[in-house]
This record gives C-alpha cells, sequence and structure tokens, in this order.
C-alpha cells in the first residue's frame, strides 16, 4: 500500500512548494497588481476603474468581486470593511490589500518571465 | 443631494436578500457608487438600466451562492430534528401507534383504489391510434333508446366497398365459448376442451387497427400477413397452442370446433394482454363467417350483438362526417322503415370500456361516475386519516406544551419548531407510506378476483405508484402536520412553562369539532350508502320476478336429435327426484341465455312492427318455471307452430284490452299468421335492472337447445348428490362425445347482478375501512379528553355525581357531533344513492328509515367507544386521582 502517515502527506507538500507552482490566471494576476497599485484604497469600484485607465480593460463589477473572492480566498489579499460614504448610499466598503504571499507571488511571476525574456532575446535576437 | 434619482430598488432588496449577509452591503455600496458615477456621465436611463444589468450580474457568479457554513448547519439541524422526532415518538408509543395505524389504513386504501383506477382506465388505451378508432354500434327505436352492437352481416362489406375515405375497417364476431377437439395425426379425437371464452373471428386487418402500442403482438410461428385469410384458418395464442398441442411447431395442425369445423392452425400470437375488452385466444379468419350464416350474409335487418365493426378514420374526419357516410350507405341498401328506425352510429374506442349499455366482448365496463366515486373514497380515506393525526397532535399539544415553553426559551424560533414537529410528522407518515405499501400488496392481490383485475406487477416496482406515494406522503406531511405543528409552536413560552394549559380550549379545540364532523360525515355517507347498496342487492335477489327459479337445473342439448330427446325424457321422469322436465330453445331468465327476437303484427292495429322475444317450449315450460296462465290454454304438441302463448304485455301492446279477449286470435309472427292460444304472466326476461319483458311462446321441438329438470324439493344433501350423479350419468350416456355441463337456474339469474354484488361487497368494505378509521381517532381523542379530566370526574365523583352522569357528560358531545354529520350526510348520501338507483328500472324505494338506521349504528358503534375508553377513568377510585395535589 502506499506510505500514508505524516512524513509522507509532509513530503507531498513539500514538493508543491519546491515547484511554487502560484495558480495565478492572467485576471487574477492583473487584479492583484491593480490592488497593490492602489494600496490602501482598493476596492470593488476604484479597482474596476484602474483597470479601465491603466490596462484599458473593462469588466463588470461582478466579474471584479468574483476574482476579488479567488484571490482572498487563495490568499493574496486579505480584506477588512472601511468606512461608509455618502455616495455609497451610507454603505462600507470592502478594502483590499496585498498579503506577502502575495506580493511575493507577483515578484516571483515578473522574475520568471524576466528569465524567459533573456533567454528569448539571447537565443533568438530580434 | 435629495435631486439624485434613486436606483431601481429592486435590485438592492434582490441583493439584500439572495446575497450571503456579509457581502450583501459592500456589494449594494458598489453598485450605488458606480451609478452614481454612471449618472455623472450618461442618462439616467442609462444608468439605471447599467444599474440593474450590473446588479443581475452578480446572480451569476459562483461566490454569490457558496453557502458553505451554513448548509453544514443546516445537516446539524436536521439530524437534531430527526433525533428528537424518534424521541417524542416513542414517548407518547400509543398515540404514535394509532396515528401510524390510521394512516396506513387511509394511505392503503387510497393505494389500492388507485391502482384499480387505473387497470381499469388502462383498457385498450396501448393502441397507437386510439383516438381515431371507433366501434360502429346500433341505435335504434323510435326515441333512440335501444344501444346495442350489433351490426347487420353485409354492413362491414359494403362499408368497404362504398366507402373509401376510411382508413381502415375491420370485422369481427366474438363466439365465446367453444367445444374443441384435438385430433392426432390419424384424425382420431385425442383430447376435447370446452372454453368458456375466447373463440373469435377477426380480418386480418385486426391486427393493423389494433397494434397494442408498445407491447405489440408477436407472431411467434406463422405468417402474419397470409394467417387469417383463408376460412376455416385459425390462430392462437402461446399459452392456448402449448395447452393443446405442447412445444414446437404447430402449424398446419388441425382443430375441430364445436364437431363441426375443421380448422388449421396457421399461427400462434403472443398472449392478448388482460387490460383489453378482446378477450380473444382463438382467432379463426373472418372469412369463415361466409359459411357460418350462409343467408345472412345477405340480410340486411337480422343482427347479432356480438358481431361487431370498427373503423380507424384519418386524423382529418370528424366522428359525424363518418356517421353520415355510413348512413349513406346504410340507406342504398335498406327499406325506409329500417333505416329511419336504425342507426348504425360511432362510439370512441376509449368509451368502449365505460359505457354500460353497449357492453362489450369482456362482458365487463365500468362507468366514468363509478370511477369517480371510487377517486372520491379514496380521497375521503386519505382525508378522515390525515383528520386523525390533526386531531391527535392537537389534542396532544397540551402535553407538549412544556416542551415547546423550554424550547423557545432556549433560543428556537417558530420556524424550527414548526420544522421540528413537521419532522415528527413526516416520520410517521414515512413508516406509514411504508407499512401501507405492503399492505395494499397483499389487499390487491387478495381482491383480484373482488376487483376483477389481473395484475401485471408488483406496486412496489411500478414507478407510477412510487412517484403517487411520494406525493402522498409529502401531501399527508403537510397536509396533517402543518396545522398542528403552527397551533403548538404558537405557544407563549411564559405561559406554558407556568403550567396555563390543562384548559380546553387549548390547541384550536373547536376546529378539531369541525374535523370530527367532516370525517364522521363521510362516514355516514359511505355507510348509509352501502346499507342501501345492500339492500337493493337484497331486492335484487329476493323480488318475483314472474318466474320459479328454485331447484331447476338446466343441461345443454348439444345434439339436437328428436330421438335421444325422447329418451332422455323418458329416463328423466323415471327418476322419483325428478318433479318435471321442460325441453326449450331458452330459459326464461338468466346470463348468457339464447335470446332471439322477432317482429309481430296483429291485422287492424296501427299497422305497428312489434319487436318480441321469441321462446320455442314444450307443454311442460309453464309448469316447470311456475309462469302463470291467464287466459285460454297451454300448448300441446299438436299445436305445432301454429299457435302461440304470449305474455300479457305483449297483448296489450296489440291491442287485447284484457287476457280473455286475445284467445283465438290471429297475428302475423314474421309473415306467417298463428293464432293466440293463451295469455300468460308477464316476467322479467332480463334483469330487474331493465322492465318487463314481451315475450312469445310457440312450440318448436327442432330449436329446443337445452333441458330443465325441476327437482322434488324437500331433499337433503345427500339424495341432492345422489341425484346430480344420476342427471350427470344421464347426460353423459345421451352425449357421450361431449363434456358435460350443467347450471343451477337460480344461480344463472343471480350472476345478472355480479357486478352490482362486487360494488356492494366493496362498498361495505369501504364503509367498514372509514368507521375504523373514525373510531381509532375518536378513541385517541377521548383518551386524552379523559385523562386531562381525571381530577374533575374525582372531584363529581365525591360531590355525588353517578356513573351515569359522567359517561353522559363525555359522550354527549360526541353525539352531537355525530348528528350533525349525519344530518350533513344525508343530502350526500341520498343524492349519490340515488342516482345509482336510477340505473335500474326496477329498485328498491328509498324511505327514512334506510338512513336513520345506518346513522343510529354509527352513532352507536362511536358512543361505545367513548363509553370503553372513559370506563376506566370514570370507575377509578377518587382518592387516587386526588392523592397527588
Amino acid at each position: 500500500m502506499f506510505p500514508v502517515g505524516k512524513t509522507f502527506v509532509l513530503q507531498k507538500l513539500n514538493n508543491s512548494i519546491m515547484a511554487s507552482r502560484i495558480y495565478l490566471g492572467e485576471l487574477e494576476e492583473l487584479v492583484l497588481l491593480m490592488v497593490a497599485l492602489l494600496n490602501k484604497d482598493a476596492y470593488g469600484v476604484s479597482i474596476t476603474e484602474e483597470l479601465k485607465k491603466q490596462a484599458s480593460r473593462e469588466l463588470s463589477i461582478s466579474a471584479v468581486h468574483a476574482v476579488l473572492h479567488r484571490l482572498e480566498e487563495k490568499g493574496f489579499v486579505k480584506s477588512r470593511m472601511g468606512g461608509s460614504s455618502e455616495e455609497r448610499g451610507g454603505r462600507r466598503k470592502r478594502l483590499f490589500s496585498i498579503t506577502a504571499y502575495g506580493r511575493q507571488s507577483l515578484e516571483e511571476l515578473r522574475d520568471t518571465r524576466n528569465t524567459i525574456w533573456d533567454m528569448i532575446t539571447k537565443i533568438s535576437p530580434a | 443631494m435629495s435631486t439624485i434619482p434613486k436606483p431601481p430598488a429592486w435590485i438592492d432588496s434582490l441583493i439584500g436578500r439572495l446575497a450571503p449577509t456579509h457581502l450583501a452591503e459592500e456589494i449594494q455600496g458598489d453598485l450605488y457608487e458606480l451609478y452614481r458615477n454612471d449618472l455623472a456621465m450618461k442618462s439616467i436611463a442609462m444608468a439605471r438600466f447599467r444599474y440593474i444589468w450590473n446588479g443581475l450580474g452578480f446572480l451569476i457568479r459562483r461566490f454569490f451562492w457558496k453557502r458553505n457554513s451554513i448548509s453544514h448547519n443546516n445537516l446539524t439541524m436536521l439530524y437534531n430534528y430527526f433525533k428528537m422526532a424518534q424521541r417524542s415518538l416513542l414517548a407518547y408509543k400509543s398515540n404514535t401507534f394509532i396515528n401510524i395505524i390510521g394512516l396506513t389504513i387511509g394511505i392503503a386504501s387510497a393505494l389500492t383504489i388507485l391502482t384499480f383506477i387505473r387497470y381499469e382506465l388502462s383498457f385498450d388505451s396501448f393502441h397507437t391510434n386510439r383516438d381515431n378508432i371507433y366501434r360502429v354500434v346500433r341505435v335504434s327505436g323510435k326515441d333512440m333508446s335501444e344501444f346495442r352492437t350489433g351490426i347487420s352481416y353485409p354492413v362491414p362489406w359494403a362499408m368497404r366497398d362504398e366507402i373509401t375515405s376510411f382508413k381502415n375497417i375491420t370485422a369481427m364476431e366474438y363466439f365465446g365459448e367453444a367445444l374443441v377437439e384435438v385430433p392426432d395425426a390419424h384424425g382420431n379425437i385425442v383430447t376435447r376442451y370446452k372454453e368458456m371464452n375466447g373463440l373469435a373471428l377477426v380480418e386480418p386487418s385486426f391486427f393493423q387497427v389494433f397494434d397494442f402500442g408498445d407491447k405489440p403482438l408477436k407472431w411467434l410461428q406463422g405468417n402474419p400477413d397470409k394467417a387469417l385469410i383463408e376460412p376455416l384458418s385459425v390462430v392462437l395464442t402461446e399459452s392456448l397452442a402449448k395447452k393443446y398441442f405442447g412445444e414446437g411447431n404447430i402449424v398446419g395442425r388441425t382443430l375441430r370446433f364445436e364437431k363441426e369445423a375443421d380448422c388449421k392452425v396457421t399461427g400462434v400470437i403472443s398472449d392478448l394482454p388482460p387490460n383489453t375488452d378482446f378477450p380473444f385466444t382463438m382467432l379463426i379468419a373472418y372469412s369463415t363467417v361466409k359459411l357460418i350464416h350462409k343467408q345472412a350474409m345477405d340480410d340486411w335487418s337480422s343482427v347479432d350483438d356480438n358481431h361487431y365493426t370498427y373503423v380507424e378514420l384519418p386524423d382529418n374526419m370528424s366522428k359525424e362526417e363518418a356517421e353520415a357516410e355510413i348512413a349513406k350507405v346504410h340507406a342504398r341498401h335498406t327499406p325506409k322503415e329500417l333505416h329511419e328506425s336504425r342507426h348504425y352510429l360511432l362510439q370512441r374506442l376509449a368509451d368502449v370500456h365505460f359505457e354500460a349499455q353497449f357492453g362489450n366482448y369482456n362482458g365487463r365496463t365500468i362507468s366514468k361516475p363509478m370511477i369517480l366515486a371510487m377517486a372520491l373514497v379514496a380521497l375521503f380515506l386519505l382525508l378522515t386519516s390525515c383528520i386523525n393525526y390533526v386531531n391527535l397532535a392537537t389534542a396532544q399539544s397540551a402535553m407538549r406544551a412544556k416542551e415547546i415553553g423550554l424550547r423557545k426559551v432556549l433560543g428556537s424560533n417558530r420556524g424550527s419548531l414548526v420544522s421540528q414537529l413537521l419532522t415528527e410528522t413526516f416520520v410517521v407518515v414515512l413508516v406509514a407510506s411504508i407499512v401501507a405499501l405492503a399492505l395494499s400488496e397483499v389487499l390487491l392481490w387478495n381482491l383480484q378476483s373482488l376487483l376483477n383485475l389481473h395484475l401485471q406487477q408488483y406496486n412496489f416496482m411500478d414507478p407510477f405508484i412510487l412517484a403517487t406515494l411520494g406525493i402522498i406522503i409529502i401531501s399527508v406531511t403537510l397536509f396533517a402536520g402543518l396545522y398542528p405543528s403552527v397551533i403548538v409552536s404558537r405557544f407563549n413560552a411564559v405561559n406554558s412553562l407556568k403550567s396555563k394549559f390543562a384548559t380546553e380550549t387549548v390547541g384550536g379545540f373547536s376546529f378539531r369539532k369541525v374535523l370530527v364532523v367532516v370525517q364522521f360525515t363521510a362516514t355516514q355517507v359511505l355507510v348509509v350508502s352501502a346499507f342501501i347498496i345492500v339492500s337493493q342487492m337484497n331486492f335484487f335477489q329476493n323480488r318475483d320476478m314472474g318466474f320459479n327459479q328454485d331447484a331447476i337445473v338446466t343441461f345443454p342439448i348439444p345434439d339436437r336429435d328428436s330421438v335421444t330427446r325422447q329418451t332422455i325424457e323418458d329416463r328423466l321422469r323415471a327418476q322419483s327426484f325428478v318433479s318435471n322436465v321442460s325441453f326449450s330453445y331458452t330459459l326464461p331468465s338468466g346470463v348468457n341465455r339464447r335470446n332471439s327476437a322477432r317482429d309481430i303484427w296483429r291485422e287492424g292495429s296501427n299497422n305497428e312492427n312489434i319487436i318480441y322475444e321469441y321462446q320455442a317450449a314444450d307443454s311442460s315450460y309453464l309448469n316447470v318455471f311456475g309462469i302463470k296462465l291467464l287466459a285460454g290454454r297451454n300448448l300441446t304438441p299438436l299445436d305445432a307452430s301454429r299457435s302461440i302463448l304470449v305474455t300479457q304485455r305483449l297483448a296489450q301492446h296489440l291491442g287485447f284490452a284484457t287476457p280473455v279477449k286475445a284467445i283465438g286470435e290471429e297475428v302475423k309472427m314474421s309473415g306467417d299468421k298463428v293464432t293466440i292460444a293463451g295469455v300468460i304472466n308477464d316476467f322479467y326476461n332480463h334483469s330487474l335492472k331493465e322492465d318487463k319483458g314481451e315475450v312469445a311462446i310457440v312450440q318448436n321441438p327442432r330449436a329446443y337447445g337445452n333441458y330443465s329438470v325441476k327437482l322434488q324439493t324437500s331433499q337433503d344433501r345427500e339424495s341432492l348428490q345422489q341425484a346430480m350423479a344420476k342427471l350427470e350419468q344421464i347426460w353423459k350416456e345421451a352425449f357421450p362425445e361431449h363434456i358435460y355441463e350443467y347450471r343451477f337456474f337460480d344461480e344463472n339469474v343471480k350472476a345478472f347482478y355480479e357486478q352490482e354484488e362486487k360494488y356492494a361487497q366493496l362498498f361495505q368494505l369501504f364503509a367498514i375501512t372509514f368507521l375504523l378509521i373514525g373510531c381509532l381517532g375518536l378513541y385517541g381523542l377521548i383518551a386524552f379528553v379523559v385523562n386531562r379530566k381525571s381530577k374533575e370526574v374525582a372531584i363529581r365523583k365525591v360531590l355525588g355525581a353517578s356513573i351515569q352522569n359522567i359517561l353522559v357528560m363525555f359522550s354527549k358531545e360526541y353525539v352531537q357531533l355525530i348528528a350533525l354529520s349525519f344530518i350533513l350526510a344525508v343530502p350526500a348520501a341520498y343524492y349519490t344513492v340515488n342516482s345509482w338507483l336510477n340505473n335500474f328500472r326496477n329498485h328498491v324505494a328509498l324511505s327514512w328509515w334506510m338512513f336513520l338506521l345506518p346513522g343510529m349504528l354509527v352513532l352507536v358503534i362511536a358512543v361505545m367507544v367513548v363509553i370503553l375508553k372513559s370506563m376506566k377513568v370514570v370507575n377509578a377510585n377518587p382518592v387516587d386521582k386526588l392523592k397527588y395535589e
């Protein structure tokens, strides 16, 4: 049978971290970048607007919410309830901020890409 | 700021209601903020549209619907509900038991009736073209009051030649019983069978018109296209083929029918399903009809009611158009008098099983009102068992007040209490349903002959029944459980813990009274109806039909040879136990007797042909059957067929004011001149459901098809057995090559009411079931009342009340309720019973005591239940009840 025990499970866990597979879709990465960019003021509406401004991506508000939920589930962002304001009809907003893990993942992704780009220019210069 | 137009509010409340609670606020906020931004940039309409669009966008997101933690919670609660239900059901065992028994009986009866109704409705409902298939029926008489099925023999042939617009025409004739002989390879008869039904003549087109839907008939042997073309070829069903020949290929073998016709087996088909009104087992080619009825083939007037024609119409043709086509053909071939008084109309195939006035080959119809009545009975049985549950549950609620109070104190809200109590009901209903399913299975298998049904599968394997049971479970749970749980959960926590619930008014007692009245109204309707149905059956059995039916045995004469007849008569008369013997063409009445009609006409009367029943009989016919001669003389062998006897009604119809005036008068009978020799009393030649008939009797020894032996009365069982053995011996010696049969005449007459007898039994059964459920509920109810009032009873006794006083106190209320329900039940019962009785020309006269007597019976039974149950408390020593306070 399989060696199902504590050590075995730990080993499996280690392997997956070592492989450093970051499950981050293109849209998720983009939204995560926006959260980082907006720093303390990231919430549904501001992210939607920023996406339009920076990346010319028009997303519906519900789609943004869905991505934010996924990011929070995966631990890339964390959230807290902010203050209420009149322009929101007196309702509070949920403010998102990037976690250390989120930031590290973004950097790793960037590094990976840079490395690959370096290799591309070396092998087949334009 | 107040100038800002508001966004559509419904989106906001929709999100508020549907979104997970911790997300609603931010979503609503974001939507509102976007709306504000849009207002600044775009038109109001656009902003509103985008608001709605964005809001609805959330409904397609998966995160919006996720409720992880909560659904987990629900499951725990559900588990908890079941656990609590189990505990409280076990805590009140007797109550639970009564509830389960009551619901089981109700559900089992409903399932049984449902299966029965479904079976009846399934008759011939499976043919692919059933909506376009019609039976040609014969409606005649001036007032179109005679409904028959027989079609004259040339009609189907002419229809086929002259009407091109019909899709298909198929004629058939059903003989039913047959003497079948199986010869071996050398033509010697080896075995002989008497089949009581199944012999039919059918055309090859039968199989095109009736395809038996998704369970088509399979041709196991023979060629379906050619098998039924040649005259005297026969196709057998599988089971009959096995019975006659065993296994193997039997095409080409021969069967001899009625000692006359040698038929060649040309095919074997699978058995026809039981739920068809074509009970065929031996299918002979219809072309044989020309050999059987040689002269009738061109006779447009004479008919045989077992000769049917079915037509299949094209989709675009209406029934009326088709009837007009047939009428044209009929008019072309017949004189004016005939086609004006006789009409060939069409009856939908879907009605063949349900219209009793026409009948069918199965001899079995059930009217739609009867089906409706059965369905109502089933519904009310379910209802009355639900009422039991409601009554007991509300009565019981007082005892559970503390439990409910405590639950509320511990934080139960009303919704969860209702769910809790509904779960209890659900468990009870579920258990009852499972038991009921098993019970209905047992009931159905035992009631097969009573209900006249042929089960093809078990109920618990039938998806339809299981689905219905599922619906019954849900609806009974809601119906029986909702009211008590709402009532109980309404209790005020503080009051219930302070034990302020020992009063009678708790738990909607007046509503309970209403329910008891409803329940007993249904019961009384059934009991009264059953009582009157049974009275009608007794009426049928005991009414003087105008002839004597006791101690008469009848035998068929398979071989009409006058020498044999004389021998038999001499031998019979020599027996000491024989009082008289009569030879006749038919019998005065009874089922399956030969029955032929002719027309009679008297010169000088208003030129009307009177259709009457023709009977041929010898001189002792009147004596054997106790028919009285009112005037004139009996027939003698010398009369031959020149003189006749007529019944009083026929004499009157012919225009003779008194019987004496008819004597010696001449009339024309089927064109022959005859003299009226005597007038006899009227008798019922059909059942009591119809009027007395008009009958004429002639002497015609060649027509005699059976003989009736009147036995000496005052015989004990043993000598009767010897007599029967002797009679059998005489018959067998006279007809060695036939299969012995005999019938008691009175049983033959009783068989008229077979179907009614079954209904009578069925309704007695229903009445008993209703009474049982009702009394069960009453028993449970009174048990609670008595228990709660035990102290009151004790104090009353101490203060000097007698036992009678207290029993009256307990039963008074129920007597009132049942009396009220009786008053409500009488009109309903009267209406039902009256419309049933009106189906019969002769029926009991309804009178007040027929309602009162069964009503009193119900009352007495109910009061007995109340008294029996309260007796224990009433008889108890007051000291024991008052000791603890």
